[in-house]
């Protein structure tokens, strides 16, 4: 458990590696004679050998200044000057003493730091995410077989890829050869027998099937099934360049548990037919807010937006989303790829009005009257355009809710035909729906309340002006957005993951949407042998996907289909990537050593050398002459490529302690790891054969940047860096906060990356990280800033100008602020921490041993008298002088991360310049204005440490900050920063 | 581990040519063969044990004796228990902080996971189970890594599972429940399969030495670099070189002698109930005493009136089924519940009966084994004061003879303190704050 207060720092950590006096370094005569005796008389008793008070000695040192030593000189001239040590209650150095002492200290530091450090190069294994990475760029596989591995430690840093933390166990190189041998067995496969693929669809529309299901399907408790007529599944057999067996799905069964009431019963019976393998679902959530869930009409099935659970379990029923639609089935492949491919349209919708919304004025121009509803009606409509179809009950204009809001009847469902589309929903008042009308006749036809028939329909035409046009406008323009999932189904809901991501069906006719994964990727029912007809139960979950509620034209799905494994050709390109086309397949040796040396060289990103691939060729032909089997033999020599260190690690050779340039494969390699997290390309890889890499970084960034492989760099630097995984751990009290569900929060999350993302993109200057009149947001970020007006871009982000003051830059982003919060209070001193540490680069002290929780201060207090109270207490004041005044002008906002609007939250704070602010946006000013070139310089401190994969050392630290300065010339553009860092020696010298 | 008495290569020499004498074990080096077997065994048992309602007066029917401390007085539930008093405590007051949070009856998923089922990652369910961390440690020392049995086979399905073993990913690991099927497994190991699972293990040697050589001459060529995560590297290859060569050495040692007469390995679960867990006690009984394992579970019955178990008290002559019998609130359902806890007890001590009958080195292989007894459920889907009995492991610290409370203990508590005796030295399990203090665990 980590208190509020447990900040690490560098130095605590150096103090303890400095526990051994460092040799070699010559001694300063001021030091014995001037020095040395404070320390004897101030400092020794209580931080010697025996004693450590708050973990430091200093009876060793000896006035040389090894690198081990630099941050406990550091630390302790900080307590000199700061007047912190010795403690109130010790006797007291002269002020000229504290100077001699502070001054000689800092001298010496200045002196250490510029010396030269050795650099003997770098090895560092690869991180679990550049792994996968790596090895899905290699093998083209896309089934991800990582998942064993346990994640990487973060350096002090923060970082997952700094050398010095990435450690090996033996579990861990284990599991390197596990994850190899299973790679190399789904690459390469056995072409001489042909594939066995599974292909099946089911069709979706009311009564299409013509010879339903005779039984009655039952899957378990509320299982919502669509009616036996509403769907056909069959069986396909594509079209394929190869030869392949189609999978027949198992038709005939027996089981001896199954389901009935509210109970399980025991009996062996069979069953019959596909319609006990393949089932169409609805389960989920019930109830919707506004109109039917799903429907099936003629063309199809009809979805509204499914609306997720706030959580998975506890707030709502487990079953899952409200409009749930799943096709429930038996099996599917065990391995490969797959594809489903839905048939689906954007439906002609017409939009709901919400209760309370008006009726058009009686006798308005062009309105037309429907009666005689008893029996189907046709209107003609002369004007096509935008109508509002008020509905009436009875002759009389009697309300179903009088003015009051008061019910007079419950409101029924109004079931309304308007030629061959349908529309039905909770008839609040009259005013029911908005849709625009085709010119021409119309059949109409209208149900309530199951058969009764309203006496009336009057559809008046609405001009573009008025609002509730203008709203059907923009409903009208909006698109749903199609998502599969696919996964398994538990008694009590599902365990589903999404297949790629959510697409956009813009158009009013059917059109094919592919979706694409690899099976093992995602959760499957892990059945052996069942005797009981309602388990092992694989999902394909299809979707209109949830935004942020905005009315939303419904999705139509015509059919779904699958195939897996699903090859486009055979052997599939896993195999043929490794078994590369040769004129020499016929002579095994000539053949395997081809194979192993293109292998070799794409998997050590460099030229294999002579002596490797003598090596490699060697287990082949041990492999080889033992088992004939020319397969087995060329995996036995790939899965030792893949387990070896030129494959695993990143290394830097050195032939010595002095300065050298990278080779260009070293190059090409850190750089694609910096900026795409994974292996170099064969662009990187061919100007490092011409040694033009270096010459070409320029145009290289610039291509990197632009490229997708970008992101994998995004996603970890932000993470990273902001710390954005305390966001994902925090138990949100959702009683406080109910808009940050689980749904919210993933795409919360994305917002930091986003952000980065777009700067960088944009070349922007980096004040925007910290005062901006941006934000990047897609519909549901912006709605839970309350900015959702001002979005139309569905789950894309995209730069929104919030015009909000409270907004704009990271220090106000939701995922940090309530990352940093306890879930229920915003935090001050978690806030100003992360604050100090991440944004100036100025990390506070490491609080020192049996410090106090803030919580234990009395609780009658508020916030901020207990940082008081806790802050005036011995051995706190130091490190919070430099924590709480970062953190109180955040106090404006909440533990879910928005603007508390309550005038008497105090956040002003005096800042250790003694600069006062009022709050975030003074204090955002004052970075902007004041302190950008910290800001930069914090900034490209941590991305030098990412980039290098290693803690910059005192004397680079010092470097960076000098001459990054050079950059504030052209407002710190984000692209300079990034080019500034691979430029630097830091970074192309080993 | 490491294989320092003997020679690899000699190792390897011998299994090529004739077969070692025996002794093997005390040939393979003093490392194994001295090394006191550490086992675990987990018994669950669903929708929870009897507590009857105070009103029915029925309380010394209660699986928690009446008096806390050492003085505690079995109940008539599990006085069959009694003769082994000093090998067996009760553990009161035990919950898993997740457990009130997530549907009921996924209680037997996550009793020896503790994870946060009701709000899983992403694709995700479980975590790793007690028994698969144990094994992990333990499967070098031995010849299956775990033995996973359960009434019905398979896994059941997710929240309403027929395993309680979760593996290190939080996937259910299938359960065997047909004994003979078991017997063959552990007893039998086909000739067939033995072999081709050791060729298996060879080629891996090979690979493996493979890729030391290769880093080896790397690491020559490495000049004056910085070479630490070299040999943290090389370190961690010669490490898995001695445990494949450990592991791979058992298709040659001979089984244990045993006595397996005793077994009737024609018992099922649909037979009668009480011949079935007898034989599959006896089972892991001989498995232990061979050291074929060290971490087995075994799921008595399931949760929410799933499979055959739900049967068996109609089978033993009482009118209502496993899960409606656990719902009664009147007198007679209660008490009727109890007596199929009494039931299950004389079940167990008749596998306590064998544990102790056989010896290890030193002492009897209950006390070198640890064996927790247990519901994730109190009364009825309510996940507190969950009932837990834990038996042997006097050679791992375990004082015994103690009905041990302390307000409300964290269940991940008492699986970190089973793991800190079998001398695993996790820093944490699941949610655990810590070890349990003054309790029956006196080496944690």
């Amino acid at each position: 458990m980590s208190s509020p207060l447990s900040f690490s720092s560098a130095w605590l950590f150096t103090m303890i590696m400095a526990a051994v006096a460092h040799a070699g370094f010559p001694e300063d005569p001021t030091f014995k004679q001037d020095v040395q005796p404070l320390l004897k008389t101030y400092c020794v008793r209580c931080h010697n050998a025996n004693e450590m008070e708050s973990g430091v000695r200093v009876d060793h040192l000896d006035g040389t200044f090894p690198d081990r030593n630099l941050a406990l000189w550091k630390g302790i001239r900080r307590q000199l000057v700061s007047e912190s040590m010795p403690p109130e209650d010790e006797i007291q150095p002269t002020a000229q003493q504290r100077k001699l002492f502070a001054d000689w200290i800092e001298q010496s530091l200045a002196e250490a730091l510029s010396r030269k450090r050795d650099n003997n190069g770098t090895i560092r294994r690869l991180t679990v995410s550049q792994y996968r990475n790596t090895l899905a760029d290699l093998l083209g596989l896309k089934e991800d077989l990582t998942g064993v591995l346990p994640p990487d430690g973060l350096s002090k840093d923060g970082f997952a890829n700094n050398g010095q933390t990435l450690l090996l166990s033996p579990l861990l190189v284990e599991s390197y050869f596990d994850i190899a041998e299973k790679a190399l067995n789904l690459c390469i496969v056995d072409e001489s027998t042909p594939p066995v693929i599974q292909t099946f669809r089911m069709d979706l529309g009311q009564a299409i099937n013509k010879e339903p299901c005779p039984d009655e399907l039952i899957l378990g408790a509320n299982s919502l099934l669509l009616a036996n007529q509403d769907f056909v599944v069959t069986e396909l057999k594509p079209k394929k360049s190869f030869e392949f067996v189609p999978f027949s799905m198992q038709k005939e069964f027996r089981f001896i548990e199954g389901y009935q009431g509210n109970d399980t019963v025991r009996g062996w019976r069979d069953f019959h037919g596909i319609y006990h393998a393949v089932f169409a679902c609805m389960r989920g959530n019930e109830g919707y807010p506004k109109g039917k869930a799903y429907e099936t009409v003629a063309e199809g099935l009809l979805l509204r937006p499914a609306i997720p659970s706030a959580e998975l379990f506890g707030v709502e029923s487990t079953y899952g989303p409200r409009a749930n639609f799943k096709v429930s089935l038996r099996e599917l492949p065990d391995h490969g790829n797959f594809r489903v491919i839905v048939k689906a349209a954007r439906y002609n919708d017409g939009l709901l009005l919400d209760p309370g919304a008006a009726s058009q004025p009686a006798n308005s121009d062009g309105a037309i009257t429907v009666d005689g509803l008893n029996r189907p009606q046709t209107v003609t409509i002369e004007r096509p355009g935008i109508y509002q179809a008020d509905v009436y009950l009875n002759s009389i204009e009697e309300p179903i809710v009088d003015p009051d809001g008061q019910s007079v009847a419950k409101p029924q469902s109004l079931a309304l035909t308007i030629g061959d589309r349908g529309f039905s929903g909770t008839l609040n008042q009259p005013a029911f729906l908005v849709v625009r009308l085709p010119a021409g006749a119309l059949p109409i036809e209208a149900r309530y309340g199951g058969d009764a028939t309203p006496a009336r329909i009057v559809f008046t035409p609405l001009d573009a002006d008025q609002t509730v046009s203008q709203r059907f406008a923009a409903f009208e323009k909006r698109s749903p957005l199609l998502g599969v999932h696919l996964g398994l189904r538990r008694d009590c809901g599902s365990t589903l993951n999404q297949v790629g991501k959510a697409q956009e069906v813009t158009g009013g006719e059917i059109s094919e949407y592919v979706f694409e994964g690899a099976i093992n990727n995602f959760p499957s029912p892990d059945q052996t042998t069942n005797f009981n007809y309602l388990t092992g139960f694989h999902e394909i979950g299809v979707r209109s996907e949830f935004t942020d509620g905005r009315d939303m034209p419904r999705l139509l799905i015509r059919s779904v289909e699958f195939e897996g494994p699903f090859y486009d050709q055979w052997p599939p390109a896993t195999h043929r990537g490794i078994l590369i086309e040769s004129d020499n397949q016929d002579n095994p040796e000539a053949y395997a050593s081809e194979v192993i040396e293109a292998f070799a060289s794409r998997a050590f990103r460099r030229p294999v050398t002579g002596e490797e691939q003598a090596t490699l060729l060697d287990i082949w032909r041990a492999s080889f002459d033992q088992t004939q089997d020319f397969q087995q033999s060329i995996k036995d020599a790939l899965l030792v490529v893949l387990t070896s260190p030129q494959f695993l690690f990143l290394i830097e050779a050195s032939s010595g302690p002095e300065d050298e340039l990278l080779d260009p494969y070293e190059l090409a390699s850190k750089l694609s790891y910096f900026l795409w997290n994974s292996a170099p390309d064969d662009r990187l890889l061919e100007l490092a054969a011409t040694d033009s890499l270096h010459e070409s970084l320029d145009i290289e960034i610039s291509r990197m940047i632009a490229d997708s492989r970008f992101q994998q760099f995004i996603e970890q630097f932000a993470s990273q860096w902001l710390q954005l995984d305390k966001f994902d751990v925090v138990e949100i009290d959702r009683s406080r906060y109910p808009t940050l569900t689980r749904d919210t929060r993933t795409h919360l999350r994305q917002e930091s990356a986003r952000t980065l993302n777009y700067l960088i993109q944009q070349n922007l200057p980096l004040r925007h990280l910290v005062q901006s009149d941006l934000i990047l947001a897609n519909d549901v970020v912006a709605s839970y800033y309350g900015l959702g007006d001002k979005t139309e871009s569905g789950f894309e982000f995209v730069p929104v100008e919030h015009g909000d003051a409270n907004l704009g830059g990271i220090l106000s982003q939701a995922s940090i602020l309530a990352g940093l919060s306890d879930g229920r209070e915003s935090n001050p001193v978690k806030r100003g921490a992360w604050l100090a540490r991440k944004i100036i680069a100025e990390p506070p002290d490491d609080p020192p041993p049996n410090v106090p929780q803030i919580s234990d201060e009395d609780p009658t207090l508020t916030l901020r008298e207990k940082l008081e109270v806790h802050r005036n207490q011995k051995g706190c004041v130091n490190c919070h002088s430099g924590i709480d005044p970062w953190g109180l002008p955040f106090e404006v906002f909440d533990a879910g991360g928005l603007f508390k609007h309550d005038v008497n939250v105090d956040a002003s704070s005096t800042l250790p310049d003694k600069t006062e602010v009022r709050d975030l946006n003074e204090l955002k000013a004052y970075f902007a204005d004041d302190r950008l070139d910290r800001v930069a310089f914090s900034f490209l401190k941590h991305l030098t440490s990412y980039a290098t994969g290693r803690t910059l050392s005192f004397y680079e630290t010092a470097q960076l900050e000098e001459q990054a300065l050079a950059l504030r010339l052209h407002d710190y553009r984000m692209q300079d920063l990034i080019r500034f860092v691979v430029q630097s020696d830091m970074f192309l010298k080993k | 581990m490491t294989l320092t008495k003997l020679d690899r290569r000699a190792v390897l020499k011998g299994i090529a040519g004739a077969s070692l004498a025996l002794p093997v074990l005390d040939a393979m080096g003093d490392d194994i063969a001295e090394q006191v077997p550490r086992r675990f065994c987990a018994l669950y048992t669903a929708n929870g044990m009897s507590l009857p309602k105070s009103e029915h007066g029925i309380d010394e029917w209660n699986f928690f004796p009446q008096i806390e401390g050492k003085d505690f007085v079995f109940g008539k539930s599990t006085e069959p228990l009694s003769p082994f008093r000093q090998q067996v405590s009760f553990l009161g007051g035990l919950h898993h902080p997740n457990g009130s949070k997530a549907d009921p009856h996924i209680c037997s998923d996550m009793w020896l996971t503790g994870a946060p089922l009701h709000n899983p990652k992403p694709g995700q369910f479980n975590s790793v189970g007690l028994d698969q961390v144990i094994a992990k440690h333990t499967k070098q020392f031995c010849r299956q890594p775990s033995l996973v049995l359960s009434i019905d086979a398979g896994v059941g399905f997710l929240s309403r599972t027929g395993t309680i073993s979760y593996d290190t990913e939080g996937r259910p690991i299938p359960a065997e429940n047909n004994p003979r099927r078991v017997f063959d497994r552990l007893f039998q190991g086909d000739r067939a399969s033995l072999l081709s699972q050791r060729e298996t293990i060879r080629r891996r040697i090979k690979l493996v030495d493979a890729v030391l050589d290769n880093t080896r001459r790397l690491n020559q060529r490495l000049g004056k670099s910085d070479r630490q995560k070299m040999d943290e590297y090389l370190a961690s290859l010669s490490e898995i070189e001695s445990r494949l060569i450990a592991s791979e050495k058992w298709a040659d040692i001979p089984l244990k002698q045993q006595d397996h007469s005793h077994l009737n390995l024609d018992a099922t679960n649909e037979g009668e109930p009480h011949e079935y867990y007898r034989n599959m006690f006896d089972l892991i009984a001989l498995a232990f005493d061979a050291d074929i394992t060290r971490s087995v579970t075994f799921m008595l019955n399931r949760e929410d009136g799933m499979g055959i178990s739900d049967t068996f008290p109609l089978k033993l002559g009482l009118t209502r089924t496993h899960h409606n019998l656990s719902h009664a609130g009147d007198k007679e359902g209660q008490l009727q519940f109890a007596k199929y806890d009494r039931f299950l007890a004389e079940q167990l001590a008749h596998f306590f009966g064998r544990l102790q009958e056989y010896q290890d080195r030193d002492g009897s292989v209950l006390d070198n084994s640890i064996v927790m007894f247990g519901s994730g459920a109190s009364t009825t889907h309510y996940p507190k004061n969950l009932p837990t009995l834990i038996a042997g492991g006097a050679n791992m610290g375990l004082k015994h003879g103690v009905h041990w409370r302390s307000g409300d203990t964290r269940m991940s508590n008492v699986h970190l303190s089973i793991l800190h005796s079998m001398g695993i030295e996790e820093n944490s399990f699941a949610d655990s704050t810590g070890v349990l203090q003054d309790s029956i665990f006196s080496h944690v």
